[in-house]
């Protein structure tokens, strides 16, 4: 299961990105990077969640 | 940046007074991630677009950039990492074997202001995210005091918010954290191509090259020129040593012996170019082009709000960014200003000191003069520290060459060590002066600062050493 969360997480993280490159090259609207971004954005804390939490830290007490 | 920096879990409770052991030693990875992570901060938002308000030119910002994030980094593999692992203890145990703990209870007490006032921009790039939902009255570029009560409320809040899980959740919203960063750190990215469309579109140009990139860059985004009014002018100089000085607390500061303590090889020091590369570089440029967009636009618009720049860009993601970046950044700053506080106040809790600083971070963050002034109070936030760094080095590696004693607080008993103190003082005294009356604008003063601070720690302990020992 949680090998499948973070095939998703990952996968979402390319939606983010991916649709503001096409953007670039002028084959997308904003709107529509707007739209794929914030859908990227809530299945990557969804699966994220699953996939990392509670994550190994480093603790630095920098303080 | 900077100053900036987002933290992995509480503090630990092991290893606080002794090495590091084998057993606890880290690899490269665990850095490199820490790295990327922490420098990709709410305040990247303010610092880029305030070097297009410094009217710097594409060149100066870009070698700048790369020549600045290069000394930082190479500060973190030659000075900081090399004592880290050597010594493997955290900067407070050894700054009190070698400087005595009243005057350790003096550098939490600076350290914790600096913080203080950090999380206050923190507080401040959030609530201009508020703004773009509420609709009130926002601080201008040159405002430094609050300029509506719509302002005052939403700054209120999200400190309050941010101060309540900062004393409550501080571990929740640490890991909350790590989640958040490899998102966060793409949508700098997408800020950066989304801005960049933009400019092609609204000037009317092509983009099929590098060179036509450049030529964007060069006549569009960046052009140089005259600073915006109130601003300090920035040219390749200013990019660098703000670049290598923005987290002088850190490397030279020796800040970051805390972290590299668990690193297994010295070296490792390079995982540093990590967040430098991403978060004040990369962030830097993608948020400096957001703003360079709204002049284009609106040469009169000059206001520096990271909430509206990066709504236009990325819509409510844009917004969500800039909330978590700041969120996720401010509440573990609050959590350490509180634990420097709680170091000279031992007998109140946590919580209350935690809530008490988030109080005084929130009202900070009312007054929007620390984020706006973000690039000097950045400068000044490593300079106060910097010298504590300075004593260490010279303690660690040279003071033995003088015939001197090294962690002399220690083998003497001293609770101050009056060499050290001195060398604090005098150095910030002198960084005062030339900023003063020499006109040394403060993003140079702290390199010489450096060699002062060390001169005067061997020199004072020369003299303060010997009477010590013949009393």
């Amino acid at each position: 299961m949680r090998l499948i969360a973070k095939i998703v997480a990952l996968t979402s993280l390319l939606l983010l990105t991916l649709p503001s490159v096409f953007y670039l090259a002028g084959r997308v609207s904003l709107d529509t990077v707007k739209w794929l971004m914030i859908l990227a954005t809530v299945v990557w804390f969804v699966s994220a969640s699953y996939w990392m939490w509670p994550r190994a830290e480093i603790s630095t007490d920098r303080q | 940046m900077v100053v900036e920096e987002r933290h992995h879990g509480q503090p630990p409770a092991e290893y606080e007074r002794e090495p590091v052991p084998a057993k606890a030693r880290l690899g490269l990875k665990e850095f490199v991630g820490m790295y990327a992570g922490e420098h990709c901060a709410g305040t990247e938002l303010m610092i880029g677009p305030l070097f297009v308000a410094a009217g710097v030119s594409a060149f100066d910002l870009v070698m700048g950039l790369i020549v600045g994030n290069a000394l930082a980094v190479l500060s973190w593999i030659f000075l900081c990492a090399p004592i880290a692992t050597r010594a493997r203890l955290t900067l407070y145990y050894q700054l009190e074997k070698v400087c005595g703990r009243k005057l350790v209870t003096l550098y939490n007490l600076a350290n914790g202001t600096m913080f203080c006032f950090l999380a206050g921009a923190m507080i401040t790039v959030s609530a201009t995210a508020v703004g773009v939902w509420f609709d009130f009255k926002m601080p201008g570029l040159n405002d430094l005091y609050p300029n509506s009560f719509g302002w005052v409320v939403a700054a209120l809040v999200v400190g309050a918010l941010i101060s309540i899980v900062a004393a409550y959740g501080y571990k929740m919203l640490a890991d909350f954290a790590n989640i958040a960063a490899p998102w966060m750190v793409l949508v700098f990215l997408v800020f950066g191509f989304v801005g960049l469309r933009q400019f092609v579109d609204a000037a009317g140009t092509e983009m099929n090259s590098l060179g036509d990139l450049w030529h964007l860059a060069t006549t569009q985004i960046w052009k140089g020129g005259e600073p915006l009014a109130g601003q300090v002018k920035f040219t390749f100089w200013h990019v660098m040593f703000f670049a290598w000085f923005c987290n002088m607390a850190m490397h030279i500061g020796m800040s970051d012996l805390s972290v590299f303590r668990y690193a297994k090889k010295s070296w490792y020091g390079v995982a540093s170019a990590a967040g430098m590369y991403v978060g004040h570089f990369m962030a830097w440029i993608s948020a400096s082009i957001l703003y360079a967009y709204q002049l284009h636009l609106d040469p009169a618009d000059t206001d520096v709000l990271p909430g509206p720049l990066a709504f236009r860009a990325a819509g409510l993601t844009g917004l969500l960014c800039v909330i978590i970046a700041g969120w996720t950044t401010a509440n573990p700053t609050i959590y350490r200003a509180g634990l420097a506080f709680q170091a000279i106040m031992p007998k109140v809790s946590r919580f209350k000191v935690t809530l008490a600083t988030g109080l005084i971070a929130t009202i900070a963050g009312m007054f929007p003069a620390i984020a706006m002034k973000l690039l000097g109070f950045v400068a000044l936030y490593g300079l106060i520290l910097m010298p504590m760094g300075a004593v260490i080095f010279v303690d660690f590696w040279l003071i033995k060459k003088f015939g001197l004693q090294s962690n002399y607080a220690q083998l003497s008993g001293k609770t101050f060590n009056l060499a050290a103190a001195l060398a604090w003082f005098v150095t910030l005294g002198t960084a005062w002066a030339l900023v003063k009356f020499a006109g040394v604008q403060i993003f140079f003063v702290s390199l010489p600062g450096w060699f002062v601070a060390a001169i005067i720690y061997i020199a004072v302990s020369k003299i303060y050493q010997r009477k010590v020992h013949s009393a």
